[in-house]
């Protein structure tokens, strides 16, 4: 009983105690129910939208890149249906990855460098700072063949790390020659994909040419499927995903790129590639009125299928290692003497100046002396007395080194950049260099007297550098009249269901207002050059079209012996450039065609004939399109305009 | 006993708490149900057979008075601490950790019952010492024994590794000495040097991964994909269940298992991510109730024994029902609790129907001397 009695104080002092932890037991239920409170009231809408960002997965819907055409509407550059190999290093670790990297180069028959590069590239995701990283799918082949396609889709199961994607790839129809004009495709960098966050990984972006230039336009924007997936990233069923996502969302579909439509006509473009005889250099040939370009080499070109597609490391070091530069766009991004065709522009600069006029004659008894230093005339006995027409017809040097001489090198420089040398002509195009124009504050003393490089400027040697572009916007100048026309190659910029979106039009830079009277007589001497007997290109002029132009021979600088080159290398790159600059036809001229044949010799023999072959096709498909389609008679022929508005 | 005085006893049975006990119960199936949805075996069914074993359990508790336990303490201590020694020697590895003992086809975790054993014992020890009595409240050193007795299974449990069940039963002793006359300085100066201890604790026992677990409750967003994934998919899960949550078996962090554990542990996410607010404030309300019914047994009980039982127990549901919702609403840390008659387990089911029987049986015989 005491005991009892005891208990029941002891428990009558556990009673506060009860309460005081009864009171506890609702504070701490309390504060979860706060708790709760804030979660699922204050900030439930945010949770709701972090729980749907769990499941819900973007997957991206490429978008068709545009179309590049030429301007008679063939497709130069379009896309094809291909299949791309990725790897996600998350879902393969350790012996596994050795695993299916071996099949990969069992099935896709890979290189011991491609192996290096993938194993590398997996390192280089696993062991990133970002520990998503290793869930995001690095690109492992680009682009396989239709069999390994097969292959790789009879083994997924082996392989869950591995992915085939479907993705539409560049294909350029287009010669080869027109490489740097179109450019090439190739992956996406990260440091690209930090300032453009449109771009994924494994993506293309247009590297040079228009692919470049234009990289915006044709890109278009990616859509998005967005799916549902569990925590394992599995894809759930149809049901499921219905239940989860929102009909209108399931789908973002792709917007496709813009297409472009060049002023290149393919069919001259593969004229020009055939008649261009040398083993470097290049062709332009462009509207005269317009400035519109039409053809474009520049050799040796790449490949823009092979460099966009799968292209070996030895491949690649080929192509940067080799001597004649195929990566070089010659025709607006290298340096050459002019040589005798600018004789064209110091005919000019004389003309302006009333430093001759075109009747006046300078006698040519070999060479021209200036203190004790003797030019030499390419006719070492001397053309005899010379007016502008001869003089130029047959590219006499002492005549323009009399004339070099006589307006000063300044003069000259001033003439040189009316015509548009020493700047870039605005090609839009990707990069240009401006030439180098020399004048009285930019040559160095020991280089020689300002005077001396006057007269060497005379011929178009000494310090001047132009590139073909230029020549072609300068020969179009003389061709059209004066007028420095901007060079374009875009024609317009079409939406994909041909809708015009952009058209560029003609535009003058600025005029050259030179007299009448030096235009004629300087056209009417490059007539003579090709249509008069004793004319530097007479054996190259043509029996449809009458056209006119300037010979050119530029002495090139002699190699150092540090270029350690095999003597048929060095003798080759000893040699002289060939220059060919044309409009035609002479009287009323449309085009314009330069043609510089690298080391090629003499411009009369190594440029001329090929200028002249370019011009023949010009008229030739101009006849062609022009002319009414001859079967079948019975239908009355079509009008005219029929061709032109079929371009539309 | 006579089946006449066990009709009137009926009478006398603590109503509210096995209505309470059933609702939990109820409830507990039905959200396992949706936990488990996508799961091979029927989960929710193996839980509800633990449940009607504990509730035999209960009945069989319930012919005998409570106070044959204060016999049955000793040996039942000893014989949780082998089956707890056992465990450490031959008990089952699961994901890095020895909690389990195989029975046969069954898996028994020893732990869930050392906690009941550590309540009788204490009970006991408070029941019959003299020492509270005599000088009027308990000292320090008067409670080196009861100390002792929890130090050693609390240490086995580390030992496990199980860091939340430790936890869980020295917070269920340090809760039932707190009932005990003891003066409000000792228990500042018991806290001040269990903070030291903890600190001792950390540097010495803890293991790696237990360290993370605390660290990412510090700052979870820093490891996202890591150690925190499970605080912030819980916490989403939680979140996103809103006013009235997403529907029983609609719940996407739980069917898609973006939800770790979540038959387990996170079982209380399942449940606040389906119901909502509102079936989060029934189920709390519950849990609630049940501590109090546990409390007010403990007031009205016949003698020191069962009060202090009743304590226990009590202690035991508010500890565990408040660091699991605690800890799946990211209050507190990542630490392996079960919410009980939620989470899946049948130890800890059985356990706990135990607990709930011993109350039935403190309040059954509150008017018996």
């Amino acid at each position: 009983m005491m005991l009892v009695r005891r208990d029941a104080d002891d428990i009558r002092e556990i009673r506060p105690r009860a309460a005081l932890g009864a009171l506890i037991v609702v504070c701490t239920m309390l504060v979860l129910v706060v708790r709760l409170y804030q979660l699922q009231i204050l900030r439930g809408d945010v949770y709701v939208v972090q729980s749907i960002a769990n499941f819900r997965k973007s997957l991206f819907v490429p978008a068709d890149r545009g179309v590049i055409k030429d301007s008679k509407g063939r497709t130069l550059v379009d896309n094809r249906p291909s299949f791309d190999v990725f790897l996600t290093p998350a879902f393969c670790k350790g012996k596994e990855r050795d695993e299916v990297i071996e099949k990969l180069q069992d099935y896709l028959r890979l290189g011991q460098d491609d192996v290096e590069r993938i194993k590398l590239d997996y390192q280089k995701s696993w062991f990133s700072k970002d520990k998503l990283e290793r869930f995001k799918p690095y690109l492992v082949m680009l682009d396989i063949p239709r069999d390994q396609v097969d292959v790789l889709e009879a083994h997924k199961t082996e392989m869950s790390c591995v992915n085939l994607i479907p993705t539409p790839h560049r294909a350029y129809h287009a010669p080869t020659s027109l490489g740097h004009v179109l450019g090439y495709m190739s992956e996406v960098t990260p440091e690209e994909m930090d300032d453009h966050p449109e771009y994924r990984r494994g993506q293309t972006i247009g590297r040079r040419g228009l692919e470049r230039r234009w990289e915006k336009e044709l890109r278009g924007a990616d859509g998005k499927q967005n799916i549902a997936v569990d925590a394992k990233g599995r894809e759930l069923d149809k049901d499921t995903q219905e239940a989860l996502i929102p009909e209108t969302e399931r789908l973002v579909p792709a917007t496709p790129g813009n297409n472009l439509v060049l002023s290149i006509d393919e069919k001259l473009q593969r004229a020009a590639d055939v008649a261009f005889p040398g083993r470097a250099g290049a062709v332009v040939a462009m509207e005269a009125k317009t400035g519109f370009i039409l053809a474009m080499v520049s050799r040796p070109s790449f490949d823009s299928n092979k460099m966009s597609g799968r292209i070996s490391r030895a491949e690649l070091k080929a192509i940067s290692e080799d001597p004649l530069k195929p990566m070089l766009n010659r025709v607006m991004n290298e340096n050459y003497h002019p040589g005798s065709t600018f004789k064209t522009i110091i005919s000019f600069a004389g003309l302006e100046s009333n430093a001759i006029t075109p009747a006046s004659t300078v006698f040519c008894g070999g060479g021209y002396t200036m203190g004790n230093h003797r030019w030499r005339c390419d006719k070492p006995e001397g053309h005899g007395s010379l007016d502008l027409k001869h003089a130029l017809s047959r590219s006499c040097d002492v005549y323009y080194y009399t004339v070099g001489d006589r307006v000063g090198l300044d003069a000259i420089a001033d003439m040189a950049r009316r015509f548009g040398y020493g700047q870039p002509t605005g090609l839009d195009l990707g990069r240009e260099i401006p030439g180098i124009i020399p004048d009285s504050t930019t040559i160095s003393p020991e280089s020689g007297s300002a005077r001396a490089h006057a007269i060497n400027a005379g011929i178009g040697q000494g310090e001047i550098n132009v590139t073909p572009l230029q020549q072609a916007v300068a020969y179009a100048a003389v061709a059209n009249g004066g007028d420095i026309l901007l060079p374009q190659i875009v024609r317009r910029i079409e939406a994909p269901d041909g809708k015009l979106i952009r058209e560029f039009k003609l535009q003058v830079l600025r005029k050259l207002g030179f007299k009448e009277s030096s235009l004629t007589a300087v056209r009417g001497a490059l007539r003579a050059v090709v249509n008069e007997p004793g004319g530097t290109a007479y054996r190259s002029r043509l029996q449809d079209v009458e056209f006119a132009g300037k010979t050119g021979t530029a002495q090139v600088m002699k190699l150092g012996q540090k270029q350690k080159l095999d003597p048929a290398t060095l003798a080759y790159f000893s040699r002289d450039h060939a220059w060919f600059a044309a409009f035609a036809p002479a009287d009323d001229p449309e085009i314009v065609v330069v043609v510089l044949n690298e080391h090629g010799g003499w411009g009369a023999e190594a440029a001329a004939p090929a200028a002249a072959k370019i011009v023949s096709a010009y008229f030739k498909t101009k006849r062609e399109e022009s002319a009414p389609p001859a079967p079948p008679p019975a239908l009355p022929p079509p009008p005219p305009l029929a061709t032109s508005s079929m371009v539309q | 006993m006579s089946l006449g005085v066990t009709e009137k006893k009926l009478d006398n049975l603590h109503w509210p708490l096995v209505l309470c006990t059933l609702i939990i119960c109820s409830l507990g199936v039905w959200n396992l149900a949706s936990a488990t949805k996508n799961a091979p075996v029927i989960m929710a069914l193996v839980q509800f057979r633990w449940m009607l074993v504990g509730g035999l359990f209960i009945a069989l508790l319930l012919l005998a008075d409570y106070r044959w336990l204060q016999t049955a303490a000793w040996p039942g201590y000893v014989a949780a601490i082998g089956l707890l020694a056992g465990v450490a020697f031959a008990g089952k590895k699961v994901l890095g950790a020895r909690r389990w003992l195989q029975v046969g086809s069954m898996q028994v975790q020893p732990s869930e019952f050392v906690k009941l054993a550590v309540i009788i014992l204490l009970a006991r020890w408070f029941a019959r010492d003299e020492t509270g009595l005599r000088k009027g409240h308990y000292g320090i050193l008067d409670l080196l024994r009861p100390f002792a007795f929890i130090l050693l299974p609390v240490a086995l449990v580390m030992k496990q590794p199980d860091l939340g069940t430790a936890l869980v039963t020295f917070a269920i002793a340090m809760t039932m000495v707190m009932f005990a006359k003891v003066k409000w300085r000792d228990v500042a100066i018991m806290v001040v040097g269990g903070a030291g201890a903890a600190v001792f604790a950390w540097s010495r026992f803890l293991k790696d991964y237990q360290k993370q677990r605390l660290l990412t409750f510090l700052n979870p967003e820093a490891y996202a994909k890591g150690a925190g994934y499970h605080a912030i998919q819980s916490v989403i899960a939680v979140g996103s269940g809103q006013w009235s949550g997403k529907g029983w078996g609609e719940g996407t962090q739980n069917q898609l298992a973006f939800l770790p554990e979540q038959h387990t542990d996170f079982i209380f996410s399942v449940w606040a991510e389906e119901h909502g607010f509102l079936g989060a404030v029934v189920l709390i309300a519950l849990y609630a109730f049940l501590v109090l019914a546990a409390l007010d047994v403990a007031a009205n009980a016949r003698d020191k024994f069962g009060s202090f039982l009743s304590l226990g127990i009590a202690a035991l549901f508010f500890w565990h029902a408040f660091i699991n919702m605690g800890m799946v609403t990211g209050l507190l840390p990542v630490v392996g609790v079960p919410l009980p008659l939620f989470s899946y387990g049948g130890s800890s089911v059985v356990a706990d129907m135990l607990g709930i029987g011993i109350l039935l049986n403190v309040s059954l015989r509150r008017f018996m001397f």
